[in-house]
């Protein structure tokens, strides 16, 4: 009997889902909302000068758990647009075939040179085509949406919070004594006793807590 | 016009028509299994994935003609080309209006039951032949299961023979037209009688829940492991005609067949069998597979009995119902 009740529910359930409508779309032609913080691929921005921003620092190069990250540093120059000396990149690759998309060439980027994109690559015939360099970097800096992270924004999340001044150590009250057990049910009548002040500690001093200055 | 230029013409009609319904059942239910799912189904191959099955007759076709080296060749090639033969076959004793049958026999559910018992000799044919344990279990299984529910299959049947005093498919219709519907009137054997056949119908055609010989979580693919391409192609087909068969039979012996108000007989017909077909396809997607001790528990603790309590109360009503002794 019970595989009867059992299938006849089933049937229901099978029946209600086929009444509503489909909660899968199709992924090319119709894309879901992504999440706030989804991130995919990788760019790597201009500055202001409209410069790439990467000094070639290699904090990210040596971060990268999966070690997907080679760069050549081009050292250090004048740059022609703004007349100051900065460092820079002369090859950058990521092989985004190994990446495991956490975040950390982000995070430790004191220079936000490189940032995560909205939009996935798209799906490729050969493992090349998920080797990213410098030019299809600087590209995707353009052509896609950057996702929420940046270096400094997420070096600045992470800091702990800076306190104001030494925190102050609150004073400590006497530990409540031990309430003693109800008296049993004929004493009750009796007109209760007021408690005997507790015991104070031999360290207790005799200011109390709201006569101390704040 | 003689016998058998009828019988070709009527034949070439109806395995056409029946192979137009199967390659869009097949589409519909892979899009009700994906509703079922909440999923969307084929959507890329034509509108709505309409020509997806054309699509998947096409790349079966194509494939590799693969025969395993220690296979019974001959068996081997031979046992698909039955197993479609023996489905098709039921199909000519279906009568899709009063007038639209292709052999309309005075045994016609007699030769529904045993051109549909042969099954199990292709199933055997390819389990053997394929020389692969899956195949051969999965032959085991299929021929036990087919002989077992062949037992309250031929009881459910016997209700409707017995009320109408008909063993043709057309005669029953035919009294069922100017009585009353065997799974209606009398409701206490005929509505049981019917859910008996369709069990043992979904039994017979190894449909879930009862695919045991299947089992694809067991035993890879049971009888067709080793088969594809075309030969793949016969047995899919097979099964699906043995289904589709069942449903007309069902529609034909307990629901009135071509019978029905307003629209000509041939679309009540073919609507009475759809419906059947899709609660088939309902119960393939919404239940899980028996145990093959529950699937014969199932049958001969209590589908037999049922189906000979039902014969019993069948033979009773005919005898001293309200509509007298005949």
């Amino acid at each position: 009997m019970g595989y009867v009740t059992d299938a006849a529910r089933a049937l229901a359930t099978t029946l209600r889902n086929a009444l509503r409508p489909p909660t899968t779309v199709e992924f090319p032609a119709v894309i879901r909302p992504r999440a706030e913080r989804y991130r995919a691929s990788f760019a790597l921005p201009d500055d202001e000068h409209g410069e790439v921003a990467c000094i070639a620092c290699l904090a990210c190069e040596r971060i990268c758990p999966s070690q997907v990250i080679k760069m050549k540093s081009g050292g250090k120059r004048e740059s022609p647009v703004s007349g100051k000396k900065r460092a820079y990149v002369d090859e950058f690759v990521l092989d985004l075939s190994a990446c495991i998309q956490c975040e950390l060439c982000i995070q430790v980027c004191n220079s936000d040179a490189i940032t995560m994109t909205r939009e996935p690559e798209a799906p490729s015939f050969s493992r090349e085509d998920l080797v990213l360099n410098l030019v299809r970097l600087r590209a995707n800096a353009h052509d896609k949406t950057a996702a929420w992270g940046r270096g400094t924004v997420l070096q600045e999340m992470q800091e702990p919070p800076k306190a104001e001044k030494p925190p102050v150590r609150a004073p400590t009250e006497a530990p409540k004594p031990i309430q003693a057990k109800e008296p049993p049910a004929d004493a009750i009548a009796e007109p209760k006793q007021p408690p005997a002040p507790p015991p104070q500690p031999a360290t207790a001093t005799a200011t109390v807590p709201e006569t101390e200055t704040p | 016009m003689s016998p058998l230029v009828h019988g070709a013409a009527y034949g070439v009609v109806i395995v056409s028509a029946l192979l137009t319904v199967i390659a869009f059942g097949i589409w519909f239910e892979r899009k009700f299994a994906g509703r079922m799912q909440s999923r969307l189904g084929p959507t890329i191959v034509g509108p709505v994935g309409l020509f997806q099955p054309l699509a998947d007759v096409v790349k079966l076709l194509q494939k590799e003609d693969i025969v395993p080296k220690d296979a019974d060749r001959h068996l081997f090639d031979i046992a698909p080309i039955l197993a479609a033969l023996c489905s098709l076959g039921a199909a000519a004793v279906v009568p899709f209006s009063s007038s639209m049958v292709a052999a309309d026999l005075d045994i016609g559910v007699l030769y529904v039951l045993g051109i549909g018992g042969l099954m199990v000799i292709p199933t055997f044919c390819a389990g053997w032949a394929s020389n692969n344990k899956f195949a051969l279990l999965g032959a085991m299984r299929a021929i036990a299961q087919s002989v077992s529910y062949g037992v309250p299959l031929v009881l459910s049947v016997l209700v409707p023979v017995i009320l109408a005093g008909s063993m043709s498919v057309s005669g029953i219709v035919a009294w069922q037209s100017t009585h009353h519907w065997v799974a209606v009137w009398p409701i206490i054997p005929g509505l049981p009688a019917f859910f008996l056949f369709f069990l043992a119908m979904l039994a017979e055609s190894n449909r879930i829940p009862f695919d045991i010989p299947e089992a694809e979580s067991e035993l890879v693919a049971g009888v067709t492991t080793e088969y594809t391409g075309a030969k793949f192609v016969l047995f899919y087909m097979a099964e699906y005609v043995h289904t589709l068969v069942g449903s007309a039979l069902g529609a034909a012996l307990f629901f009135g067949g071509w019978d029905g108000p307003f629209a000509p007989g041939l679309h009540w017909m073919v609507a009475k069998t759809l419906a059947i077909f899709v609660v088939v396809y309902w119960v393939r997607w919404s239940l899980l597979r028996l145990r093959a001790d529950q699937l014969m528990d199932l049958c001969w603790k209590r589908l037999t009995p049922i189906g000979v309590a039902l014969v019993l109360l069948a033979a009773a009503w005919v005898q001293y119902g309200p509509e007298g002794a005949r």
